[in-house]
């Protein structure tokens, strides 16, 4: 009871909002004698990790703590990069805008919200950085955002990862159709409406660019008078993907559709491609690594739907043995407290090594979201994103006991109230509680699902 | 001589007052003369100012003095002021007060959800809130009587409903009421569900497409206004020209931001694109002072607190261990305090801003207040706050906001110093016309009046409802109540009851579709026979009437 | 005989191969598994040990076995030997494709539906079992869901082609007990609302608790004759009768002690509980009342915004530390699979290995009343187990062989054909 209390107490001081004008919060950590797995450059057992204003700048033995910084004794544990989640839709007031297949004027940077419980529950899962998108309802969704786990803080912006790549979400096969086709009798209702309804787009964004560049041609030349083309932000967005400037992931599943897709991206000269889910990326895991395509795909799960009827667990290890840059996501809350567990399942499913394991939720990941530079691997030089665990991360047994970002301890299980929340619900009732049906996960529909069930039902 | 003759005039047009009046004033008397003075009270004229034993005189709609030892002029009606305290007229920032729906919407499916006809999708800053305005609502009568004098009022819906107007607590005509026409362009991060844009970064996009559109087509219009030789015709678009003037920065935006993320939501938005921002209702401001101040917003902070359940609760026994729902409690109540103190926080941060009264209970306004006194807000920065603050925020400061000479008379009179728990507002200056708030027994008349089973009868124009409403007293609130009725085979309970002795207003949540939809009910009661309107989220309202069950 | 079976598993792969998915079907000579450490579970490991499989029991077990002369043996040196998992809640069976209403066949119309019997709708051809039991788990509970009596739940081995070859031998049915919570976060009604229809669901649980006490009663008064056909009535007779326990699913705290006191007031004398979400709140209550508990699945998430990330981790473990009989279950219907993982992650997170193992084996068998037959390692128990090598809650352990009642069923699933036919495709990225 004391304990309780004075953990409550400590928490209300070490959560206490940081600035929320200005730079996310960097801090120094020397992590003693533990056991290193770099992901890139292999396991060093008895090694100290130092970070310094949130970059790693040391990795050695016996290293000497500056003044001030914060000593953390990982002896027997274990030590790893930061988890990667590049499939998320946590900190998200809103998923799916479902009115029409193509949206992608939205940035989900508008609707996050810092103050959901699922960041924290992720940190705790030693998760330090994710992808959160919009939903699948949509074939041409919103701008996705690439975000650090700085839980703590009030401010959207602090959250956001700097420097990263914009990146966008497609969405290919029943989703996309069951909403608009099923839902409002809308295109598209067929996987080859979902084409056309793409090839569409990205042509009227040729057409609405070559007005806009000719415009802007004339208007430079003298005593030029004319009316500007009508300025629409989801043809300039799209007309952003043209130009190279923003990554496509794609929400795909079947064989047929992901060939769909990469013929499409070459036919308008689109490079950057991640496949997400790719429950059938197996199956023409040539083509994908030909196109140079990477692919972000579940450990396990399937079967939830017809277009995952025919998975297998054994994607990742298939698609890395074949050359594409694999990642394992959750696209779930409660999934991304336990990704070294979904990873450790290629072990088993096709005999991945353990290092190709961890590669799947730390460095490729990272890769797939343009971050390698930063994060994803132990080296110097990169942020002080950490994850330290009580036995492998890989082994069933494992906890997670610290979490670090960008050098400050945002996770720690020796000292972790139960109540994290930072605002609460001035009416809030204590007698009730609130459980998912046991079919609800990886639908990526969010409550899209619960609307569709309506509009299904009054047909 | 003189004087005989004077009266004499003065009865004759009394007299004349009286008949061409009396239509249009309901069972109200014209006043004798529209000169007044208050003598003997204590004035509160601007906040840390005080006048014991003074005097207003009020003519012609203006203050025409205030002060000691003030001379009356001979035609003025003497109200005898000791023991009352007058302070300017209260001004809030943000209601619909007055403010009738838009009206039915053409119902029917929409073929295309992503590409529903603009009014559908909220997209109406072209609606003025004056062709809106019912100088009879009862929510005007109501504010007045909580001591406000004008108010800034908007159109009702969502997203982008219209213009904003100040107006007058009081006036015959609705044009009677307004005061500053077009004063902001009211936005609201609300959305319609079910067509674009229904999310939160749909609606934000659509606003930077709609500024963007706007502004490309207000240097079009001016370019072809100059030379329209060899130009096409620039598209017809009210919806844009509706905009200019915000981006342009003539006239600001008031933005309805209650909730922490949503503030931060528009001040991302101010800072993108430039328009001058007035940020309202903002209910969980605290640690954003120092946000808000850099940006140079404007504020107006919502009247409206939680009640802390902590003590009712305290009774009941519960299934969760005590020392997690003790810490629970403690949190939440903790919380609420903070709400509470948020005006505190401002004040202390150096940032003036005036309340809005948005949502907010009228019979509650003052309780809340004080509230936030006993917070920490200085009594002062309150008054100021709900008025020269507020009026300043308004550009109206030259005519409202203190009791001054040539100033528009809107003054309150309260039978005790404002934020005293047992102070009643007695009688209303707005616009130089004198409003009594506060008859004795009034009140216990009209208590049992209206508990008791009601049955009512709705008419859509699809079918007729049939309602029950079984209303009693409540505790800590003034009514509680269930319904039933067709398609609400179970009880919903009700969740906001008022009744001021003639107007009776309730709401419920309705699952309409799967979505919960608010239901207002709204109408007079006199004796057991009730007659109102009632009003289902945004698809508009129908007549409802009916009457009580005899009691057994 | 041993290369007869070489030559058709051979020529079954050679189908495989050729692209039509086909399983090979299992064997029920007898065997003999040598050199393994048997992981008993009643009675402790065994080192080097020897297990004589035969007619579909165990009929040996131990470290100094002669192995007969007609025996196939097995060579398990540096290998382990574990009873097969038991899943004690899942839709297997019952549904193939979540989105596809027409293959879903765990929910009947109704709220009051006890006669709707599970083992007779289950699939013996779902797709589904074979990725299940390659991963260990042999035997599950096919639980209907829904509305407030759900139906009759039924125990299945992962074997056999009629539901009755499935059948292990235990029946109960299905109480949905009236729910104060809210169903997930597209539940948006008030709170109000939902405590207003937990009363009235609570109501009707009442009248018809009544009525079927009154049928019983009757039924008994009536002697030879039979009273009138009342199905929902009649299916509810053994459960009043203490023949057949009623499962009741709960999970809110408050639902639970509720429920606790509504099985003591009806003097139900068999009770199961399953789901338990927030068991750890009144676990004290649970262990007082000596129900048992099906706790799962492990890995969701809790109920409440103000509940710690792991306490559907820890669930099982604090029950069980306050007394109560814990067994797991996965509550899925793709991925029963990874009731192991469910069973190491419990252990990790306070349930401990050897509890966490014995939850997903002899303590289901024995809650099931079939622990005569299955939960361990004994002679004279159905020979329905797993030679794996490692720790088969390990993800990264494999299972080497796998026998369901005397049956060698092949590892073969159509997961791993897709593997099979996938890894290397021919063609590959040019066709000829």
């Amino acid at each position: 009871m004391r304990q309780f209390l004075s953990h409550f107490i400590f928490a209300l001081i070490a959560f206490v909002p940081t600035a929320v004008i200005g730079q996310p919060e960097i801090g120094d950590v020397l992590i003693r004698n533990g056991t290193l797995l770099t992901v890139t450059k292999g396991t060093l057992e008895n090694t100290d990790l130092l970070i310094r204003r949130g970059k790693i700048t040391d990795i050695g033995k016996n290293l000497t703590a500056p003044e001030g910084c914060r000593v953390i004794d990982a002896t027997g544990l274990f030590v790893m990069p930061g988890i990667i989640d590049a499939h998320s839709h946590i900190a998200l007031e809103a998923i799916n805008e479902m009115s029409t297949p193509v949206t992608p004027e939205l940035r989900m940077r508008d609707a996050l919200n810092p103050l959901d419980i699922s960041i924290y529950r992720a940190l705790a899962g030693g998760v330090t950085t994710i992808q959160t998108l919009h939903g699948s309802a949509n074939a041409i969704g919103g701008q996705s955002v690439v975000m650090k786990l700085r839980y703590g803080t009030l401010n959207p912006s602090d959250l956001i990862f700097e420097g990263a790549p914009k990146a966008i979400k497609f969405a290919l096969g029943e989703n996309p159709t069951r909403i608009h086709g099923a839902g409002h009798n809308m295109v598209p209702r067929t996987r080859m409406g979902v084409e056309f309804v793409i090839r569409n787009a990205l042509t009227e964004a040729r057409e609405y660019q070559r007005k806009w560049d000719e415009y802007n041609e004339q208007k430079k030349k003298k005593g030029f008078r004319g009316a500007p083309p009508e300025y629409d932000d989801r043809l300039e967005t799209l007309a952003e993907i043209l130009r190279g400037n923003i990554t496509v992931h794609c929400h795909s599943y079947r064989a047929d559709e992901i060939v769909m897709l990469l013929n499409v991206c070459r036919d308008f000269g689109i490079k950057k491609l991640v496949l997400q889910h790719a429950n059938e990326g197996f199956k023409v895991a040539p083509e994908i690594a030909d196109f140079g395509a990477m692919a972000s795909v579940f450990s396990d799960a399937w079967a939830y739907k017809f277009e995952v009827y025919y998975s297998t667990a054994y994607n990742a290890a298939i698609l890395t043995r074949n050359g594409v840059v694999t990642s394992i996501n959750s696209d779930d809350p409660g999934v991304i407290r336990h990704l070294y567990h979904e990873a450790s399942k290629t072990l088993k499913y096709g005999g991945l090594s353990r290092d190709e394991a961890l590669a799947l939720i730390t460095i490729n990941p990272a890769k797939q979201l343009g971050i390698d530079d930063r994060v994803g691997s132990l080296e110097v030089g990169k942020d002080g994103d950490v994850a330290i665990f009580r036995g492998h991360p890989l082994s069933i047994y494992t906890v997670p006991v610290m979490t670090i970002v960008d050098g400050i301890v945002r996770f720690d299980r020796e000292k972790d109230p139960d109540d994290m929340r930072i605002y609460v619900d001035p009416e809030e009732r204590f007698d009730q509680s609130g459980f998912e049906s046991p079919e609800s996960y990886h639908d990526c529909l969010g409550t899209a699902t619960a609307t569709f069930n309506q509009l299904f039902e009054n047909r | 001589m003189r004087i005989f003759v004077a009266n004499t005039i003065w009865i004759a047009v009394g007299a004349l007052l009286v008949l061409t009046t009396a239509v249009a004033q309901d069972k109200e008397l014209a006043p004798v003369s529209d000169t007044y003075a208050i003598r003997n009270l204590t004035i509160i004229p601007a906040p840390g100012r005080r006048i014991e034993k003074g005097t207003i005189i009020i003519q012609n709609g203006l203050i025409e003095a205030v002060g000691e030892n003030v001379p009356i002029p001979p035609k003025a009606i003497i109200i005898e002021g000791d023991s009352l305290f007058a302070y300017p007229a209260f001004i809030e920032g943000l209601s619909k007060t007055g403010v009738k729906s838009p009206g039915e919407e053409e119902p029917g499916r929409i073929e295309d959800p992503g590409n529903p006809p603009p009014s559908r999708a909220g997209i109406n800053p072209q609606r003025d809130v004056r062709d809106y305005l019912d100088p009879n609502d009862p929510t005007i009568k109501e504010l007045r009587c909580a001591g406000f004098g004008a108010s800034q009022v908007v159109p009702r819906g969502i997203l982008l409903p219209g213009s904003a107007a100040v107006i007058l607590l009081g006036g015959k005509t609705s044009d009677e009421l307004v005061l500053k026409p077009r004063s902001a362009c009211y936005s609201e991060l609300t959305s319609n569900r079910t067509v674009y844009p229904s999310t939160v970064m749909a609606v934000l996009a659509k606003w930077r497409e709609l500024y963007r559109q706007a502004e490309l087509a207000r240097d079009y219009a001016a370019l072809y206004a100059t030379n329209a030789s060899g130009l096409p015709r620039p598209e017809a678009n009210r919806t844009l020209e509706a905009l200019y003037p915000v981006t342009t920065r003539q006239q600001p935006v008031l933005f309805r931001a209650s909730k922490m993320l949503d503030i931060q939501r528009v001040l991302s938005l101010q800072k993108e694109l430039g328009f001058v921002l007035i940020l309202a209702d903002v209910s969980e401001g605290w640690d954003l002072t120092e946000m808000i101040k850099a940006s140079g917003a404007r504020v107006f902070l919502s009247l409206d607190l939680p009640e802390d359940p902590a003590e009712e609760e305290k009774a009941k026994a519960d299934s969760l261990s005590n020392p997690e729902l003790k810490a629970l409690v403690k949190r939440r109540s903790e919380f609420i305090q903070k709400m509470t103190a948020q005006a505190a926080a401002f004040d202390s941060a150096g940032i003036k801003f005036g309340f809005s009264a948005m949502d907010t209970k009228y019979s509650e306004l003052h309780k809340n207040l004080r509230r936030m006194v006993e917070a920490g807000l200085n009594p002062e920065s309150a008054l100021a706050a709900l008025t020269i603050n507020a009026a300043q925020i308004l550009g109206v400061d030259d005519r409202l906001g203190t009791i001054e000479k040539g100033k528009i008379a809107n003054v309150a009179l309260f039978n005790k110093p404002m934020f005293d728990k047992d102070a009643k507002v007695m009688t209303m200056f707005v616009d130089g016309a004198l409003y009594t708030c506060f008859e004795k027994d009034a009140h216990k008349k009209s208590a049992s009046a209206v508990e008791g089973t009601w049955r009512l009868t709705a008419q859509t124009p699809k079918e007729e409802i049939a309602l029950k409403v079984v209303l009693r007293k409540s505790l800590g609130k003034h009514y509680g109540g269930t319904i039933t009725g067709t398609r609400m085979p179970e009880g919903i309970e009700l969740t906001d009851v008022t009744f001021d002795g003639k107007t009776l207003k309730f709401t419920y949540d309705f699952l309409l579709e799967g979505q919960p939809e608010e239901v207002v009910v709204e109408g007079e009661v006199e004796g057991k026979t009730f007659k109102g309107k009632i009003t289902v989220g945004e698809y508009g309202n129908f007549p409802i009437e009916g009457t009580k069950d005899p009691e057994r | 005989m041993k290369r007869f079976v070489l030559l058709v598993n051979a020529f079954l792969l050679l189908f495989a191969i050729a692209g039509e998915a086909q399983v090979p079907k299992g064997s029920y000579d007898p065997v003999a598994l040598v050199g393994a450490t048997a992981h008993t579970i009643t009675d402790g490991p065994i080192e080097n040990c020897t297990l004589i499989l035969r007619d579909g029991k165990i009929e040996a077990i131990g470290s100094n076995i002669q192995v007969p002369a007609d025996v196939r043996v097995i060579d398990c040196k540096g290998l382990h030997v574990y009873p097969g998992f038991i899943d004690s809640g899942t839709r297997l069976g019952l549904t193939e494709i979540g989105s596809e209403p027409r293959t879903v066949d765990y929910n009947e119309v109704g709220d009051v539906v006890p006669q709707m019997r599970a083992l007779t709708a289950v699939n013996p051809n779902s797709a589904l079992i074979p990725v299940t039991r390659v991963n260990g788990v042999t035997t599950v509970l096919a639980a209907p869901q829904g509305g407030m009596f759900s139906g009759t739940a039924a125990l299945i081995n992962l074997h056999g082609y009629t539901p009755d070859q499935m059948f292990a031998g235990f029946e109960g049915v299905v109480l949905t007990f009236p729910s104060t919570s809210r169903s997930g976060a597209n539940d948006k009604r008030k709170p109000e609302e939902i405590s207003k229809a937990a009363s009235k669901a609570m109501k009707k649980l009442n009248e018809v608790w009544q009525k079927a006490v009154e049928y019983n009663k009757l039924d008994s008064a009536l002697g030879d004759t039979k009273p009138d056909y009342y199905p929902e009535l009649i299916a509810l007779q053994p459960v009043i009768q203490g023949k057949m326990p009623l499962i009741v699913e709960v999970h809110d705290a408050g639902d639970i002690l509720r429920a606790l006191e509504w099985v003591r007031e009806k003097e139900i004398s068999k009770v199961i509980f399953a789901g338990v979400s927030e068991g750890w709140r009144v676990a004290d209550k649970i262990a007082a009342a000596g129900i048992p508990v099906i706790a799962g699945k492990v890995l969701a998430l809790q109920g409440r915004a103000y509940d710690r990330y792991d306490r559907a981790y820890a669930n099982a473990g604090i029950m069980r530390k306050a007394g109560v009989t814990v067994a797991l279950r996965t509550n899925e219907a793709y991925n029963v699979r990874n009731l192991p993982y469910n069973a190491g992650i419990a252990a990790a997170f306070g349930l401990g290995k050897e509890e966490a193992l014995r939850a997903i084996t002899i303590v289901p068998a024995q809650i099931f009343g079939v622990a005569d037959r299955m939960g361990s390692l004994e002679a004279g128990k159905d020979a329905t187990l797993f030679v794996c090598d490692g720790d088969p809650l390990e993800p990264a352990t494999n299972i080497k062989y796998l026998f369901i009642r005397g049956w060698d069923i092949p590892l073969v699933s159509r997961q791993t054909l897709l593997y099979d036919e996938f890894l290397h495709r021919e063609p590959g990225l040019q066709k000829p």
